[in-house]
């Protein structure tokens, strides 16, 4: 054993660096287990939709009797855009465009079924729509379409249809193998296309297609037709905010109410993470403070000797090294134990998420695991500079 | 290293005083290598300062002391830990030894800093002293005057060009005054130091090339 540890290893209070171990480890584990639970919640909710962020929220005009009776349009002016754009929880904006002719489609189950029916497309702006850009895309000449399927269609088959008629249940992956025939007709033209399914939606009760081929579509087979949105999709910076509600029901217009809860769900489960972190971190800090203090009485008790090696030649650095290394070694088997322990919470957590949605990905673990190493960093640099200028005082002679 | 200078050295708390009377506070003053010193005084006089002020331990001086006509003011801390490891040996009126260690890892704490001296030789320097018996014993149970002979061999566990003994017999008899006496000039000559001793009276019989009363 080196002769500098031996000295200065005199009057390490076991009791004060197990209280620092003790408070940094629950700090630790609870920031990092705050990452990690936000991160594998995030998962669930995208595992839902994995093409549409929870935020948004989709919006028309209410549909009255008198709409009926007198016909007037639903549509949305380019006037009540602007000043929908223009509010201040508004992120982004996006219309719906309609398509403005005759689509039918075609399912081809083989040995079981023919389905064919009547369809209508909308599409919104890209940026709205999660799928990876080749997926997403139409190009005039091509003969397949993506589209987006509304989930509840699925449901509707498998637990109404297929049910009562004795028919095959299908899941979304086999839906999405399968091709689907679509007919368009319009302005005398007619043209058949392959859909290609690229995903489904729980959370927009529509039909979606690229809005490259909504545009190209609509001047092809319905050159006149003027293209009038009927809904409108938002993305708002924070959905329990009651401005939005306010001014919703102020213009006479509608939303589905539980994408706005499930949104609300979201955001206070964000809050609650938030606030949790925030405790887990003044714990952290307060170890930290904890260590610092006792690592201050530890140098102060051994100051003596500190000085006594500083004068036979010992460099501050050499000097400040043990402590140093006691203090970075503390913080690693804090993080070594805090991701042991994070390990087995989240996999008995996981275990509970995956009786309630069992198409569940299991997500990274390394976003828990880089916040704890960028926590170990900081901390550590943060004892290293403090020993360090604790002994340059000491070669100083200042106290 | 080969020269160290005071010029006009003060000891700051003196500065309000105008009766100093000595042959280095206020003066000129150097110390050459392979040169036998002795600085005699008076208690409060500032002697182990000069020591404090020259090993950059204590600033708190008036004037300038260089080292080969540099300003000791301008040195870095590398520059001391280097000067104190390779330069410049002290041992300290107060001992400075770690209590807590025995008299042979006392020494060796030093020793494996500079890896300078030999197993052998410094076996042989507790033999000559008459402490051999007590290498694994702990400092602190040690006598004063045993402590200042384990602290005269930590000393010499390093190269130096100047070695300070700051009243390094107070607590000796004559006979081991005498070995610690010819153990400092052949260690010092073999490397062609300058050995600076301070006393307050009795202090160790050498051929001194110099005495300044301070």
């Amino acid at each position: 054993m080196s002769l500098i540890w031996k000295l200065l290893r005199q009057h390490i209070s076991i009791p004060q660096f197990a209280g620092f171990f003790l408070a940094n480890l629950v700090g630790m584990v609870i920031i990092m287990l705050g990452v990690q639970f936000y991160n594998d919640t995030q998962a669930i909710y995208n595992g839902e939709d994995t093409f549409m962020k929870a935020d948004y929220l989709i919006v028309n005009k209410k549909i009255g009797a008198m709409t009926t009776i007198t016909g007037k349009s639903n549509a949305f002016t380019a006037a009540d855009i602007d000043d929908f754009k223009s509010q201040p929880f508004v992120e982004r904006l996006g219309a719906f465009t309609p398509c403005a002719f005759d689509v039918r489609a075609s399912f081809d189950i083989e040995g079981f079924a023919n389905i064919s029916t009547d369809m209508f497309f909308e599409a919104v702006p890209d940026a709205f729509v999660d799928v990876a850009t080749g997926a997403w895309n139409y190009q005039e000449g091509d003969t397949d379409i993506p589209i987006i399927l509304p989930k509840n269609y699925l449901d509707l088959y498998n637990f109404g249809y297929a049910q009562s008629r004795g028919m095959p249940k299908l899941s979304e992956g086999i839906i999405g193998a399968m091709k689907m025939k679509i007919r368009i007709d319009g302005n005398g033209k007619q043209q058949l296309y392959d859909g290609r399914i690229a995903g489904f939606s729980s959370r927009l009760n529509t039909i979606l297609v690229p809005e490259s081929f909504m545009r190209w579509a609509n001047a092809e087979f319905a050159p006149n037709a003027k293209e009038e949105p009927t809904r409108l999709i938002m993305e708002v910076n924070n959905p329990t905010d009651d401005h939005i509600a306010a001014y919703l029901q102020q213009n006479n217009y509608e939303t589905d109410q539980d994408k706005l809860d499930a949104s609300k769900t979201t955001f206070m489960l964000r809050v609650i993470i938030a606030i949790v972190m925030t405790v887990g971190l003044i714990i952290s800090i307060l170890s930290f403070y904890i260590l610092m203090l006792s690592v201050y009485l530890l140098v102060q008790k051994n100051s003596t000797k500190l000085e006594n090696l500083l004068v036979i030649g010992y460099s501050p650095a050499r000097v400040s090294l043990p402590y140093q290394l006691l203090t970075v070694g503390l913080n690693v088997v804090v993080l070594l134990m805090a991701v042991v322990i994070l390990f087995v919470v989240r996999s008995k957590y996981l275990e509970t998420f995956r009786n309630f949605f069992p198409d569940m990905q299991t997500p990274p673990f390394w976003p828990s695991l880089l916040v704890g190493v960028c926590l170990l960093v900081l901390v550590s640099i943060l004892n290293v500079v403090a020993v360090k200028s604790k002994v340059m005082k000491i070669w100083n002679r200042k106290d | 290293m080969e020269k160290i200078q005071l010029l006009h050295t003060l000891p700051k708390v003196f500065e309000s005083r105008n009766d100093v009377v000595s042959d280095i506070w206020n003066h000129d003053v150097a110390f050459e290598k392979n040169k036998i010193y002795l600085v005699e005084a008076n208690s409060g006089t500032g002697k182990s300062s000069i020591c404090s002020y020259i090993y950059g331990y204590r600033r708190d001086y008036l004037g300038d002391i260089l080292f080969d006509g540099k300003n000791v003011r301008q040195l870095t801390i590398a520059d001391w830990v280097e000067v104190r490891k390779q330069h410049i040996a002290l041992l300290w009126q107060e001992l400075r030894l770690f209590p807590e260690l025995t008299a042979w890892e006392n020494v060796q704490i030093k020793n494996k800093l500079t890896g300078y001296q030999k197993k052998k030789q410094i076996e042989e320097w507790f033999e000559m002293l008459g402490i051999a018996d007590k290498q694994t014993a702990l400092i602190g149970r040690m006598s004063f005057g045993q402590q200042q002979r384990v602290a005269l061999i930590r000393t010499l566990c390093q190269p130096f060009d100047f070695v300070f003994v700051d009243e390094p017999i107070s607590h000796l008899d004559d006979a081991n005054s005498a070995i610690m006496g010819h153990i400092l000039t052949t260690e010092a000559g073999k490397q062609g130091a300058g050995i600076i001793t301070t006393s307050i009276g009795k202090h160790i019989d050498l051929q001194y090339d110099q005495i300044f009363k301070l």
